[in-house]
């Protein structure tokens, strides 16, 4: 079954050359039976589906038969020409890169906190940065309604501090969104740097400490630089995730700041205009595509260090 | 806490430390908060979300087991979960297994591929499936969406079996079959056993992933899992019954984390035999 089968010596009576055949042919055919379960799932459900998306953009919507196959770039050009889409596409890309920076400019002092500071209460951290990822995100939003909505607690304490003299909206708005969408994906942003920040030598911050650096000194010139892998990692991960995020937008947003993966699923679903819907996938998935590729090449230039990753 | 304790010492009466500690516990806060803040309200006496609850009740914990689309779409989503759990288990371990005992042509594309279903938008995948089910005449429902929830499962059981793999001793294989032991029986009481810590945190994290998951269950079901229901009902009535039904929830999410990090820790006493 396994390698390690094929790899140990062949068996006693194999002097023959057809029985050697047999043996290489075998564990040439070993990891690829192996795969085959995995690619009999990836491959049908996955792979083709990605190439159909990429052919139906092309394709013409029509009201009475589906779709009608052609060679058209109708649909990419009302996405970037179509207000309604456009903006879509623009409030999703503001909203991942806020999500994203915020989440880092929060996320980098509590990654640190909990490797190098928590001590004994790392173990505590842990739990509450795992918490999120293990409660249903339908929880996460009604928590979050009770708290922002407008006679909420944020609310009904500014009121009767006040502060404010009419609620303020907070959810049904973008702003209850990027709230949502911080705490869904604050996890996302954490791990990552924790667990680069948890590689760095120890050995390191001595002698940093030992040829008189102060410890600000030490952070800014060999944490920082060493943790950078983790940052980026972070940083696309909860890019991508608000990106293609569908829970916040529909139950925290309200229908004047549109997303991007509501539109999607409103065209496909809503509309039936699956050669649009799959053109406007397509330029979600490049966007995707290259933002992971200009990180990474930004992050070899910027870090040559971490070349290895 | 070695390479900082003298920082950490001279920094502790500071300012600067207790702000930083601050800081830290509002961010628990903020994390913590609105989880908080859905437990307690699952057992409010009133229907109004109103925070601290005038009164306490089981009435939300009555009325959502009362509520049959929250039993039928919970019922669906255990099913569709362990069986998008049992088939990325098999499909990612033979996958890492694959990668990490063999060396042939094409492996590091293979390495990639499998990755890819994690970094790409999962709407993008669930809008393909639906454009290409009819190719397999499918339809939307159990079939459909466990297949597709396994696109997502598959990758995170391969990395983490190849996470377990990674001090793993090739050559306790080689004593085995050496030793007479047939492949068969090298697989299921050598490989296996050491690899089981990968194998379940695995499974686990494909049922979790699969029993939250939204953005692919809209295109793959006809919205009966049960956070589709939840979102459903969310939007026009939202009553403590949510709550209680995500309090629910964390206890089971709680409970399947336990058993993982039991799992886990029995990785240890396998360390110490072998």
């Amino acid at each position: 079954m396994t390698g390690v089968a094929s790899v140990a010596a062949p068996p006693l009576g194999a002097a023959a050359p057809g029985a050697a055949w047999l043996a290489r042919a075998r564990r040439r055919a070993a990891p690829w039976l192996l795969l085959l379960p995995a690619a009999t799932v990836l491959i049908p459900f996955f792979l083709l589906p990605l190439v159909a998306l990429l052919r139906n953009s092309f394709n013409r919507d029509d009201p009475t038969a589906l779709m009608v196959t052609d060679f058209t770039w109708v649909n990419y050009a009302q996405v970037v020409t179509d207000p309604l889409y456009l903006g879509s596409f623009v409030n999703s890309l503001a909203m991942a890169a806020a999500v994203t920076a915020v989440t880092l400019v929060f996320g980098y002092p509590f990654a640190y906190y909990l490797v190098r500071w928590a001590g004994r209460g790392s173990l505590a951290l842990r739990w509450v940065i795992y918490t999120p990822l293990i409660v249903s995100v339908i929880a996460r939003v009604f928590g979050w309604m009770v708290i922002i909505a407008d006679s909420g607690l944020v609310n009904t304490a500014l009121l009767t501090a006040g502060i404010i003299d009419e609620p303020l909206r907070l959810l049904f708005s973008a702003g209850g969104v990027f709230l949502g969408l911080a705490h869904r994906y604050f996890p996302l942003m954490v791990l990552p740097i924790a667990s680069s920040i948890a590689k760095i030598d120890p050995a390191l911050l001595r002698v940093s400490a030992g040829l008189g650096s102060r410890t600000v000194r030490t952070f800014f010139h060999v944490v920082l630089p060493l943790s950078l892998p983790g940052v980026v990692a972070g940083a696309q991960l909860v890019f991508a995730a608000v990106l293609s995020d569908f829970v916040m937008p529909l139950l925290m947003g309200s229908t004047r700041f549109r997303m991007l993966a509501p539109a999607i699923f409103d065209e496909a679903i809503g509309n039936v205009s699956w050669a649009s819907a799959a053109a406007m996938a397509m330029v979600m998935l490049a966007v995707v595509a290259g933002m992971l590729l200009v990180t990474n090449r930004m992050f070899r230039l910027a870090a040559p260090w971490a070349r290895t990753l | 806490m070695s390479p900082e304790s003298s920082g950490q010492a001279a920094g502790r009466a500071t300012a600067g430390a207790l702000l930083y500690r601050a800081y830290v516990v509002g961010i628990c806060v903020f994390v913590i908060a609105p989880i908080a803040v859905a437990i307690v309200l699952s057992f409010s006496s009133v229907s109004q979300l109103r925070f601290p609850p005038p009164g306490l009740s089981l009435q939300w914990y009555a009325k959502a087991l009362a509520t049959r689309e929250f039993v039928s779409g919970f019922t669906l989503s255990v099913a569709v979960a362990a069986s998008v759990s049992a088939v990325s288990m098999v499909a990612g371990t033979l996958a890492a297994l694959a990668i990490n005992h063999h060396r042939f042509p094409g492996r590091a594309v293979v390495q990639v591929f499998v990755a890819m279903p994690l970094v790409l938008p999962a709407v993008v995948i669930g809008l393909g499936l639906l454009q290409t089910l009819a190719w397999y005449g499918m339809r939307t429902g159990f079939a459909a969406v466990v297949l597709g929830h396994a696109v997502i499962g598959i990758p995170y059981v391969t990395y983490l079996v190849l996470a377990a793999l990674a001090n793993y001793d090739l050559s306790l294989e080689h004593a085995s079959l050496s030793l007479g032991a047939g492949r068969l029986r090298t697989f299921v009481q050598v490989t296996l056993p050491l690899l089981r810590p990968g194998i379940v945190a695995g499974g686990a994290f494909a049922f979790l992933l699969s029993f939250d998951n939204v953005a692919l269950s809209l295109f793959l079901t006809r919205g009966d899992t049960l956070p589709l229901r939840l979102m459903q009902h969310i939007q026009y009535y939202a009553d403590p019954s949510v709550a209680a039904v995500s309090t629910i929830l964390v206890v089971i999410s709680l409970v399947v984390m336990l058993v993982v990090g039991r799992t886990l820790r029995q990785r240890e006493d396998i360390r110490l035999v072998t």
